[in-house]
Parts: structure tokens; C-alpha cells; sequence
């Protein structure tokens, strides 16, 4: 067993805020004191990275081509690094790195709407009238999140807008788990010591309020109170890592590396991010909704997508962190084989595809198959429910454990559905 | 108090004897019940210090701090009744309707989207609503009865239509809003560990909805309620093997089902169903909705109402959650919560009442500081009063009273100046307290959570720096003036706190200024330092 117990992300731990004091206490900060043990539980830690190809990515154009066909459109398929699969030549950089990501072809995800298939792909359920489900990002942030982590563990990136926090994607998990969301890439709202505020006045007044706040602990100390005064420890704690958000810490080698646009730099954002212990990162990259010119928008779409990808999944085996980091590339749903007469191609839930990398996948694996002309799945079948189990298994989570909210049981993931083994070491 | 009622009050008694002979007042027969309930348990807290119950009793009952004169007026006056007196001078005052509705704002609504109601009417409603007293059965009669055809009452529409009428949801949230029944698993098969929550207590209340749908469509600002003539609910259960559909006719909880009318061949509607037109039937359920709800004969209704008045007060439902009334989770003080439950049935829903008379209990002024030697404090048992997080209402309108803005602001009104007035010269400062902390229902002291950007909002956000400099007759100003450390203080914890500093605090701010390279600065500073503490986020 780990040092510290909140390391071990079994459904166990943290489930109830009065035990999670009640052992901060305990512990003091030894954990912290000790470089080793923060080491070990860096290790630890597994993190999650999504990467969202909004408006729903052509998986004839990525990751399942079928030149040649009807359906096909006029690219390439071209060899990747791992003999006998193949991707459409717009994805070059990927194909070098095939040997390290797993290709499901095989997803029928039901539903051919941008909201519905959003929240289906995120939280792995069909919509229920009455429940709402957590996302991803908030199951992983409460499942494999570090009690002590200075940043949030349930971080969006988003192409644009401010920053924000949004209460509703944590569902019954609550507040803690929801995620911040940065508008293009910028730092959470008051995140920064405001000019009029200098260091020092800070500093004095955060010791007259710590000095209020001991008083009245000693009369009336209860849980509630001591997560209210702890939330100025966790606030201090991310105000000191708050150059994390900022790229000017980079090489400038390495923000060309993935790329000098906005996605790029969202992308370098996340890889900072996750370096830095926040558990779950999701990277919106927009708009793949191509009804009109689905050709030439891929070719667009594509080229940015593909370098910070690379760069992406190069930096995180270079650290050491891929092995521990599940990378994810999915969007909404796919697009349909027909093209359509303004050379475009529209939405389709039938059967397209998700790609997967680092911690608990098989490199190089290939699951389910499509026909010649990508209209319908003609092997293992499989939907989010089975992709969100696999998410889940791929970082150490048994995801046929349940939530209990409202002392009713909820499982993480949906029993109907089971983990894809095949893509999984 | 209301004499007239006392007769069927005490009629109402003799079939469940109370502990307490039926004469003493509803607050004495709360604190013998809840003296009972120590069992084991040998001690207690003491009652609440002045300025402790001051507080405490500004915030529940009018939602907000009191100001530094109120402060030295109740401290300074020695009467025995000042408490009960204070009870009723704020249960008189605007600010018992503007707490109120705020309180029912988000039992109602659950921070939802305003779609369908603008804010503004809706809040317009409920201030009218409490401030008339309106009795509660009244007023869900027209929250459930309204169909929102006529602009003149279309706000008192606003949970259905801000609900989209969907029927799972409003199914959903009239059993755990009105009967505190949570019956959302019942939706696909009986509850699998509640006995008693079952898969057609579900579709009975469905069944008062089912033919009904917006008009002309959801997606409509504009839309109403309208109805079918026919349509019968059908439910089977996930678990069934065989499968069976069964059905059922509107019924609420316990109550019996609703008889309906046959209807006559080609006379089913009183307007038919045509293109462009808004259909009605001849005989509508959904016209029996709100009656069946609020009848007596439903055990749960009013039994829901106290418990959540109560819960708003103490800080914890005597069944608790507030929305998981069954068997198998027994109440606190069942006892207790029957007595109340028929004495609010026998004063005519009188919530004021309810309000006044848990105000008055020794239970609701007990202080909330832990005795030494009582190591364990269980909730339930009301031993010590609970440490309630502050709504985010209450929050914004303390923060504003703390720091005198409010102050300054009644100064701008002038003498004509009324509290919705006032409300209106606030709002823009409330906003951004509710989009922080404003989420979901309220927390209670059990599922209180501090988010990061919430305290981020506290440390650096314009909303509360805004808050602290000096203007003419604000807090800062007034202390910027104070040459003496003891007055500055005195003033600061009047006003933040609502007490007295002790002599230890006194030093502290003594200390505080001597050290300061800017007196107003650290003044200002000061003020925030017991903003953002724990003895200010939260009412104990």
C-alpha cells in the first residue's frame, strides 16, 4: 500500500468529506514534507486526456478509410507503423505513432444528434428522463484524483469564451468534480492576485482571517467550517501553481512542436497540465460538422489536429507519463459514407470510430470491423457504454462498482454494457 | 396566534397524546419532544448567547445581518421577552417575505433555467405570496393548478413550464418537492430496498399529467398547458419477467384513486383538438392535480412543509433528506413531526406561524458552541444547534449589510425608498453571488462543499473587493474615521459579526493597525479578512 491512502484510487477512499479530514489530520503534512512519497504518488496517479473533435470527426477521412470505394472520397489509405493497419494519409504524424494507439472501427453509438451524442460519448449512458450521469471527467477527477492535488481534476479546454465552471457535468458527484472550463486556454477567473492587492496586504490579512477562523474552530469546529476554511489552503495552493496556465514557460522549440494556433496551444496547455497533476484534461478541437466541403475541411482540420497530437502523446512517452495517462480522440459521432451532392457528409451514429493511447491500452491494437463501404459493423459491435467501461478498466477503476447517491445505487458504468479486453494490456 | 383555531387543535391532539398537555404552546411541545429525544445522551448545549440568537435569527427569518444600531439596541436592551419580541418584529418586517421567497425560489425551482417565467414575475409572486401569508395549501393549489394562459397569474405556472412539462420530471419533483417522497427509481420498478416507494404510487401522480402537453409547442417562451381528452399511463416493471403492463388512475400517495366521469361519445371536449387550436376536455385531470396534492387525506403533504421548515430553520429535516420520506428512513422525532404536521393543518397552513413558533423553541435558540465534555454530537439529536452554510442569498444580502453598501444605498433612496426598491438597487450586486454560489438546491450543513472558483470569488473577485473600500457611509468609512482602535473594533464587529469583539480581538485589530503602513488599506483589508471567515459564511 502507497503512503498515502487518497493515492490509491479505489472507490474507497474519499467518500465522505468528515473521513477526509478526519485523516488530514491524522497525516498532518507528512505526505507533503516528503519529496519521495510525492514522487511515488506523481507515478501513481493516473490522468486522462480527451481529446474532442467537435461536430463529429469523418472516421472515413481518419482512422478506417476505404479508398477506392463509392464511400471512400478522393484520399489514401497509407501504412502506419503497425504492418497490415492503415489510416487516411491525412493523419501522417498519427501513422508513425500507430504501434502506441488502439483503433475501436466498430462503434454504433445510436444517435445522430449533437447533444444527445455529447453526452452519450462523456458519460457512456443513453439519455434517461430523471438521471443525470456524471462526465467522464468528473468520475475520473472523484475516482483517481489526489485529495491533495493543488489544481482542479476536471479541467475542459475549450476553443473559445471565458473561463467557467460548470456545475452540472459532476452531476451527483457534486460541485468538487465539476469541471473549470478554460476558454481558449485562459486561466480560471480570479486566479490572480489583483494589482490593488499587494503580496504583502495579502499575506496580512490571510493571518487575521486564519486567526478568525482558529477561534472559531475551537467553539464550533465542524466539517462543513473546516472544508470552507480548507478551501483557502487548496485556493492558495493553485494561486502559487498559476504559471502553470501560463505557455510563456515553454521552449519556444516546443511550442512549435505543436503548432502556433490556437489548438496547439491548447493542446501544449494540457500536456502542462496533466504534468502537473490535474487528473483529467479534456481538449476541444472545433468544427468537424462538415455538411458542406467535408474534403477540404478534413485537409484543414486534420493538419492541425494531427502535429499537436503527435507532439502530444511524444511528450507524455518522453516523460515517463504515458504509461499512466489514457489518451482519448473521440468526438459526438462520426459522418456518413454517403457523400453528399455539396460534397459533404452528414451525421451518423452507425458505425465509426474512437482512438485510444497510453495507460492500460494495447498499442498497435485494431478492434471491429466495418463492411467495404463503412455502412454498417460487421464486427463486435460496440457502443459508449462499452468505451466508458474501458475507459474506466484502462486506468484501474472497476467500473461495475457503484455510486451512491442519495443512498441509491448507481454504477459507474452502465451494466449492460463491459470493457473492450482486446485493446487492453 | 390564532384562537379560533385552538378548539380543533386540541380535538386533533386527543387521538395522538403529546407529551406535553395540549394546552402549552407548539414551542414548549417541541422543546418536550426533543428533550425526549436526548435519550442517552446527558448533555447539551446552553442556550444561545444575544448576540449569537441575533444573528442567527436575523438569517433565518429575514435573511440577512442585522445593522450595527439593531446590534446595540438588542444587546443594549435588558427586557425578558427581547427575544420573542425580535421573533415578531422581523416576522412583520418586508424582509420575512423577501427570505421566504428566496427559500421557496429554490425549493421550487432548484436553481433551473428561467425560461418560460421570467425571474422578475416569479420573484414579483413570491414576495406577494409571503408577504400576504398566503396559506400554503393555497398557494400550491395555484402553483399546481395553473395552466398559464392568463397573464395575470401565468408566473404561479412556473414549475411546470420551467420543467418543460416533462412528464418524468414533474413527476419526479412533485413527489420529492411536495410530499418529500423521492420516487425517481420508481420510475422502472418498485424501489428495490424502500418498501414502500412503489412503481404505481409513481404513475399515479403521472397519471394526473399524462394527457397533458405545451401549447402550441415546448419550445415556445410563450407556450401553455394544454390537454388531451384521453390517454391512460402504462408501466411495467424492469424486473418483471413476464412482463405484465399494468396501469392506474390518478391517485396520490395513499389517497384513493381519483373517479372520473365517463365521457359521453363526441363529447369529450369542450373544444376539440384542430390545427392550430389549443384543445379542451371536457373532463381534464389535470384539473384534479392540485387538490389531490394538497387534501388532507394525503398524509405526506403537510407533513413535507414542516419538515422543510424546519429543516430551513434548524439546519437538518427531521427526516432528513428532506425528499426521502419512507419507511425504512424513520423520522428523528416522529412524535414530534406528527404533532407539528397536525397543528400546521389545524392553524390553516399558517407558515408564519410554523416559522414563529420553532423560532420560539429552546431547541431553535440553543447556542451552537460545543459544552466541553460532549464529545460526540450526533445531528439528529439537536443537542447543539447546527452550523447551517449560509444560501447564497443570504450570503450576498449579509456581505452588502456587513459592509454598509446597504446602508449607503437606503441613504440614496431616501425616506420614500421600499424594500423593493432596495431589491432592485441590489440585484445587480446578488447576481453574481447567485451564479457562484447558487447551484442546485441549497446546501445543507451535511453536503456543504467549497469549490475553488467560489473561493477564489471570495479572495480576488470584483464582486467582493467591490465591496470594501470606503464610501460615504459605509463600513470603511466609518471606521477610517475612528481614531481609537477599541471603536474601530467595536464598529467592525458590530457590523461583520454582529457581537461584541472580545478583548483578545480587540488587541488583534489594535495590532493589525499599528503595524499598517496604510490605515485605510488595512482597514479595508480587515473588514475582508472577517468576511471571508468561516464565523461569517456561515449562520450558527
Amino acid at each position: 500500500m502507497p503512503a498515502c491512502a487518497y493515492a490509491c484510487g479505489t472507490a474507497d477512499h474519499s467518500v465522505s468529506r468528515r473521513a477526509f479530514l478526519g485523516s488530514t489530520a491524522a497525516l498532518g503534512l507528512a505526505g507533503f514534507a516528503n519529496p519521495v512519497s510525492a514522487k511515488d504518488l506523481a507515478k501513481q496517479q493516473k490522468r486522462v486526456i480527451v481529446v474532442f473533435l467537435e461536430g463529429g470527426l469523418s472516421q472515413l477521412e481518419s482512422w478506417d478509410p476505404k479508398p477506392n470505394t463509392d464511400t471512400g472520397g478522393p484520399f489514401k489509405a497509407i501504412q502506419t507503423s503497425v504492418p497490415g493497419t492503415r489510416y487516411c494519409e491525412l493523419l501522417p504524424l498519427s501513422a508513425k505513432n500507430a504501434h502506441r494507439l488502439a483503433i475501436v472501427r466498430s462503434l454504433n453509438s445510436q444517435t445522430d444528434d449533437h447533444g444527445v451524442g455529447h453526452t452519450t460519448m462523456l458519460t457512456g449512458r443513453k439519455p434517461e428522463a430523471g438521471i443525470t450521469y456524471p462526465h467522464l471527467g468528473a468520475v475520473s477527477a472523484r475516482m483517481l484524483g489526489s485529495q491533495e492535488a493543488a489544481l482542479p481534476g476536471h479541467i475542459r479546454i475549450l476553443p473559445k469564451g471565458g473561463s467557467g465552471f460548470n456545475g452540472g457535468d459532476a452531476a451527483f458527484l457534486g460541485p468538487k468534480f465539476s469541471s473549470v472550463g478554460l476558454g481558449d486556454g485562459k486561466p480560471p477567473a480570479d486566479l490572480f492576485r489583483p494589482a490593488n492587492l499587494p503580496a504583502s496586504d495579502d499575506e496580512a490579512r490571510e493571518a487575521f482571517r486564519k486567526k478568525l477562523d482558529e477561534r472559531f474552530a475551537k467553539s464550533r469546529k465542524s466539517a462543513a467550517t473546516d472544508a470552507y476554511t480548507e478551501s483557502f489552503v487548496q485556493a492558495e495552493r493553485v494561486v502559487k501553481k498559476a504559471e502553470v496556465f501560463d505557455l510563456d514557460k515553454e521552449p519556444s522549440k516546443v511550442a512549435d512542436k505543436y503548432g502556433r494556433h490556437d489548438f496547439g496551444r491548447h493542446m501544449l496547455l494540457a500536456r502542462r497540465l496533466l504534468e502537473a497533476g490535474v487528473t483529467y484534461v479534456k481538449v476541444s478541437h472545433s468544427n468537424y460538422d462538415t455538411h458542406h466541403e467535408n474534403f477540404d475541411f478534413h485537409i484543414e482540420q486534420l493538419a492541425e489536429f494531427d502535429r499537436p497530437f503527435a507532439a502530444l502523446i511524444d511528450d507524455l512517452a518522453d516523460r515517463g507519463m504515458l504509461e499512466s495517462t489514457l489518451v482519448v480522440v473521440m468526438s459526438e459521432m462520426g459522418r456518413t459514407p454517403r457523400i453528399n451532392d455539396r460534397y459533404g457528409r452528414d451525421h451518423w451514429g452507425k458505425c465509426w470510430s474512437v482512438a485510444l493511447a497510453g495507460a492500460g491500452v494495447r498499442g498497435g491494437a485494431v478492434v471491429g470491423k466495418t463492411n467495404a463501404t463503412g455502412t454498417a459493423v460487421t464486427d463486435r459491435e460496440v457502443w459508449s457504454g462499452h468505451l466508458f467501461h474501458t475507459y474506466m478498466k484502462a486506468v484501474g477503476v472497476d467500473s461495475t462498482k457503484n455510486f451512491y447517491p442519495n443512498e441509491r445505487p448507481v454504477p459507474i458504468a452502465d451494466p449492460k454494457a463491459a470493457a473492450i479486453d482486446e485493446i487492453l494490456v | 396566534m390564532a384562537p379560533a383555531f385552538r378548539p380543533l387543535a386540541a380535538v386533533l391532539l386527543l387521538v395522538s397524546p403529546a407529551l406535553a398537555p395540549a394546552a402549552d404552546p407548539l414551542h414548549a411541545r417541541v422543546d418536550a419532544h426533543v428533550a425526549k429525544g436526548f435519550g442517552e445522551h446527558k448533555k447539551h448545549a446552553g442556550p444561545a448567547s444575544d448576540d449569537e440568537f441575533l444573528r442567527r435569527a436575523y438569517l433565518d427569518l429575514v435573511g440577512t445581518v442585522p445593522t450595527v444600531q439593531q446590534v446595540n439596541e438588542f444587546l443594549a436592551d435588558s427586557s425578558k421577552d427581547k427575544r420573542a419580541k425580535l421573533i415578531d418584529a422581523l416576522l412583520a418586517s418586508p424582509g420575512y417575505a423577501r427570505r421566504m421567497a428566496w427559500f421557496f425560489d429554490v425549493t421550487l425551482m432548484e436553481r433551473g433555467k428561467d425560461a418560460k417565467v421570467p425571474r422578475a414575475a416569479w420573484e414579483a409572486y413570491l414576495s406577494a405570496t409571503f408577504a400576504a401569508n398566503k396559506p400554503y395549501d393555497e398557494f400550491v393549489r395555484e402553483l399546481l393548478s395553473n395552466d398559464g394562459s392568463d397573464p395575470k397569474t401565468r408566473p404561479a405556472a412556473k414549475f411546470f413550464l420551467d420543467r418543460d412539462l416533462e412528464p418524468h420530471i414533474v413527476t419526479k419533483d412533485i413527489a420529492r418537492v411536495f410530499l418529500g417522497r423521492n420516487l425517481q427509481c420508481a420510475q422502472c420498478h418498485d424501489h428495490p430496498t424502500i418498501d414502500d416507494y412503489k412503481q404505481a404510487e409513481y404513475y399515479g401522480i403521472q397519471a394526473f399529467l399524462n394527457r397533458t402537453f405545451l401549447f402550441p409547442n415546448a419550445g415556445a417562451p410563450t407556450a401553455v398547458i394544454a390537454e388531451k381528452a384521453e390517454g391512460d399511463v402504462s408501466f411495467m416493471s424492469v424486473f418483471d419477467k413476464n412482463k405484465k403492463l399494468n396501469s392506474t388512475a390518478p391517485k396520490i400517495a395513499n389517497a384513493k384513486a381519483i373517479e372520473e366521469p365517463k365521457a359521453e361519445k363526441g363529447k369529450e371536449y369542450k373544444v376539440a383538438p384542430a390545427k392550430d387550436v389549443r384543445p379542451i376536455p371536457a373532463y381534464s385531470r389535470f384539473a384534479q392535480l392540485a387538490s389531490a396534492v394538497t387534501a388532507p387525506e394525503n398524509k405526506y403533504f403537510a407533513r413535507n412543509a414542516v419538515n422543510r421548515v424546519w429543516a430551513m430553520l434548524m439546519g437538518r429535516g427531521l427526516v432528513h433528506p428532506v425528499d426521502t420520506d419512507h419507511g425504512n428512513n424513520p423520522a428523528s422525532h416522529p412524535e414530534l413531526l406528527d404533532e407539528l404536521t397536525r397543528e400546521f393543518v389545524a392553524h390553516k397552513y399558517d407558515l408564519k406561524w410554523l416559522v414563529r413558533e420553532i423560532a420560539l423553541s429552546d431547541a431553535y435558540q440553543r447556542s451552537s458552541i460545543v459544552p466541553a465534555g460532549l464529545d460526540e454530537v450526533p445531528a439528529d439529536r439537536y443537542l447543539v444547534a447546527v452550523v447551517k452554510p449560509l444560501t447564497a442569498e443570504q450570503l450576498a444580502y449579509a456581505a452588502m449589510q456587513a459592509t454598509g453598501h446597504t446602508d449607503t444605498e437606503r441613504v440614496a433612496m431616501g425616506a420614500k425608498g421600499s424594500e423593493s426598491m432596495l431589491d432592485i438597487r441590489l440585484a445587480g450586486r446578488l447576481g453574481p453571488f447567485r451564479a457562484m454560489f447558487g447551484r442546485g438546491a441549497d446546501q445543507t450543513a451535511d453536503d456543504f462543499s467549497a469549490t475553488l472558483d467560489q473561493t477564489l470569488f471570495v479572495k480576488f473577485g470584483s464582486p467582493v473587493r467591490g465591496l470594501l473600500p470606503p464610501r460615504a457611509g459605509n463600513l470603511a468609512d466609518r471606521l477610517g474615521k475612528l481614531t481609537n482602535p477599541d471603536a474601530v473594533a467595536d464598529e467592525l464587529f458590530a457590523s461583520v459579526y454582529a457581537r461584541r469583539p472580545t478583548a483578545q480581538e480587540r488587541q488583534d485589530v489594535a495590532d493589525a493597525l499599528k503595524g499598517a503602513k496604510d490605515r485605510q488599506t488595512a482597514i479595508n483589508e480587515l473588514i475582508w479578512a472577517l468576511l471571508a471567515s468561516a464565523e461569517f459564511r456561515f449562520n450558527h
